[in-house]
């Protein structure tokens, strides 16, 4: 490993499989090596569109509250339509 | 056992220091072992033990009763002939180590002892007493090598082995007796199996004694002529150590000083004092005294446990003779050995320093450390401080370093710890913002000894108001 100082970013977006209702939202998430869990409620959700001048990012971000009593973020990628969830 | 007797008390009193002279057909050397190489009072201690007379470590719950003592009076001495036998027609003295000035003798040979030199006396003293004396250099690790080796042999006649000094070894003999027949018969055995490692001379030297308990076996060693054990049972060993000199007893020579004034030579005598009157003059040796001169005290020869030391050696390309140099060798070997494998999990709570010299010859020193720890400076701090005492006597081919005793990891100071360097708290202080606690520091270089990197990360903020979480934090590696 070489002595120069690196950095890693913290709040790393993981891929997740989501299955929706026709509006959109959530209803059932499986995070990587888990079984999938049902969404008991959704708490909020909001949107981001930014850096359109450079790589455009467009998420729609929900707070769920899973089966188990967690609460997940989790976002989805409007612009290839993949789920991830996310720290932070 | 009534024709040792009078041996035993024709032995000349307390004489000084050091073992008795080597002569093999002398009377039994009786003379307590203090100072001049050998730390503690009255007994010769093992390399780095205690008195073989002090309770043993509580986790060792059982012992064996029947005792075999071995014995080779000035052993390191002898080591010396075997290792150059043209010395043996010459006046040769040992020196003890451990002094940087003022030289003193330790161990003398027969013609030097025939010419008035005796183990404590000054270099000065002993060469106008016999001025074709030869000094030698002590060796150390030659003579650790084989007490090593000497203990690989005995351990196949039995497990149960207790050291005390390099040129004694008690022998746990319980339950032999169907291996090997009698007590006579395996003490002879056990004598006869030196021959494997030892020459002939040294090992007819040895003498052996076989007792209830690790005292009985030890006086009786003390009273056998070389190659003949003797043989105590336990019907006859209060009759056995009746005869036997108070100087034999494992307490503090003042005590056996004050007896002999008294008019008490021998433990017979000592017997006829009641235990009461004992213990005001003596205090609890006194109760000890008693109880061992009467045989009711049978203490067992317990295992020695001793965990495999860690060790690492660095060859100069020329001899060494700089301090600053040595001590610069000490702290990457003290790296080296604390990012051994073997270590995870343990921290050091016992270390040695030696050296191959120049020319010949070895030296040592050692240190017990106050804490456990795991932190170089605090290992190689206390070893400086004894080689400042006591320095190497000619340049160092070969430095070595080794951790000779463990303590748990659990003993490790905490992290966050906030002290100073020398262990002080820093009560009340806060501290500063980006400054790093010591321990940290210490830890994270240890991390990095062992790991190759230091697998630490402090949390930075790049972009805390980002509304993408993921430009919000960010690890950066910690290497203070």
């Amino acid at each position: 490993m070489s002595d120069t100082p690196w950095l890693r970013p913290l709040g790393q977006p993981k891929l997740v499989v989501v299955r929706t209702v026709e509006n959109g939202g959530p209803t059932h998430v499986r995070l990587p090596g888990k079984p999938a869990r049902t969404v008991e409620a959704l708490r909020e959700s909001w949107r981001i569109d930014d850096e359109w001048w450079r790589q455009p990012i467009s998420r729609e971000y929900h707070i769920v509250v899973l089966d188990d009593g967690r609460n997940l973020t989790l976002y989805h990628d409007l612009l290839d339509g993949t789920w991830y969830a996310q720290r932070g | 056992m009534s024709e040792f007797h009078p041996r035993l008390q024709s032995v000349p009193p307390h004489q000084g220091r050091g073992w008795a002279q080597t002569e093999t057909d002398q009377p039994a050397g009786w003379i307590p072992t203090t100072g001049s190489g050998n730390a503690g009072t009255g007994w010769a201690l093992g390399p780095g033990s205690g008195s073989a007379f002090l309770p043993a470590s509580p986790r060792v719950s059982s012992g064996s009763r029947q005792a075999l003592c071995l014995w080779l009076p000035t052993f390191e001495l002898r080591l010396e002939l075997v290792r150059s036998p043209a010395l043996d027609s010459t006046s040769l003295a040992l020196l003890s180590s451990g002094e940087s000035t003022r030289r003193t003798i330790w161990q003398v040979s027969e013609r030097a002892h025939e010419a008035g030199v005796r183990p404590g006396q000054l270099v000065s003293q002993a060469v106008s007493l016999c001025p074709s004396l030869t000094l030698l250099e002590p060796d150390p690790v030659h003579y650790d090598a084989a007490v090593e080796s000497m203990l690989e042999l005995l351990s196949e006649i039995t497990p149960i082995l207790e050291p005390a000094g390099r040129g004694r070894v008690f022998l746990g003999m319980d339950g032999l007796g169907r291996l090997f027949g009698s007590p006579e018969r395996q003490a002879k055995k056990t004598l006869h199996s030196l021959f494997r490692i030892f020459p002939a001379p040294l090992v007819a030297a040895t003498r052996a004694g076989f007792a209830p308990g690790k005292f009985g076996a030890w006086v009786a060693a003390a009273a056998a002529r070389s190659g003949e054990p003797v043989i105590v049972g336990d019907s006859d060993l209060a009759g056995f150590l009746a005869g036997c000199p108070v100087s034999a007893l494992p307490v503090d020579p003042l005590i056996v000083q004050r007896l002999e004034r008294l008019g008490v030579q021998t433990l017979g005598e000592l017997r006829r004092f009641p235990e009461p009157s004992l213990i005001s003059q003596f205090g609890d040796e006194g109760r000890s005294a008693l109880a061992w001169a009467t045989g009711r005290r049978i203490d067992p020869v317990r295992p020695w446990h001793r965990p495999e030391p860690i060790r690492v050696s660095l060859d100069f390309p020329n001899p060494v003779g700089i301090t600053e140099t040595l001590h610069g060798a000490l702290d990457r070997l003290i790296e080296r050995a604390l990012s051994r494998p073997t270590r995870q999990g343990r921290s050091v709570t016992g270390a040695r320093m030696g050296a191959q010299l120049e020319g010949g010859g070895s030296w040592f020193v050692q240190t017990v450390l106050r804490e456990p720890t795991a932190q170089r400076e605090r290992i190689a701090s206390p070893l400086r401080m004894k080689m400042a005492i006591a320095p190497p006597p000619k340049a160092v081919d070969t430095l070595i370093v080794e951790f000779t005793q463990f303590g748990a990891a659990s003993a490790q100071t905490g992290l966050f710890d906030r002290r100073d360097e020398s262990g002080r708290a820093a009560a009340g202080r806060e501290l500063t913002r980006g400054e790093v606690p010591p321990s940290l520091r210490d830890a994270v270089k240890e991390l990095k000894l062992r790991l190759g990197h230091s697998p630490l990360y402090r949390v930075v903020e790049v972009d805390p108001w980002s509304r993408i979480p993921e430009r919000r934090h960010a690890l950066l590696s910690f290497d203070p």
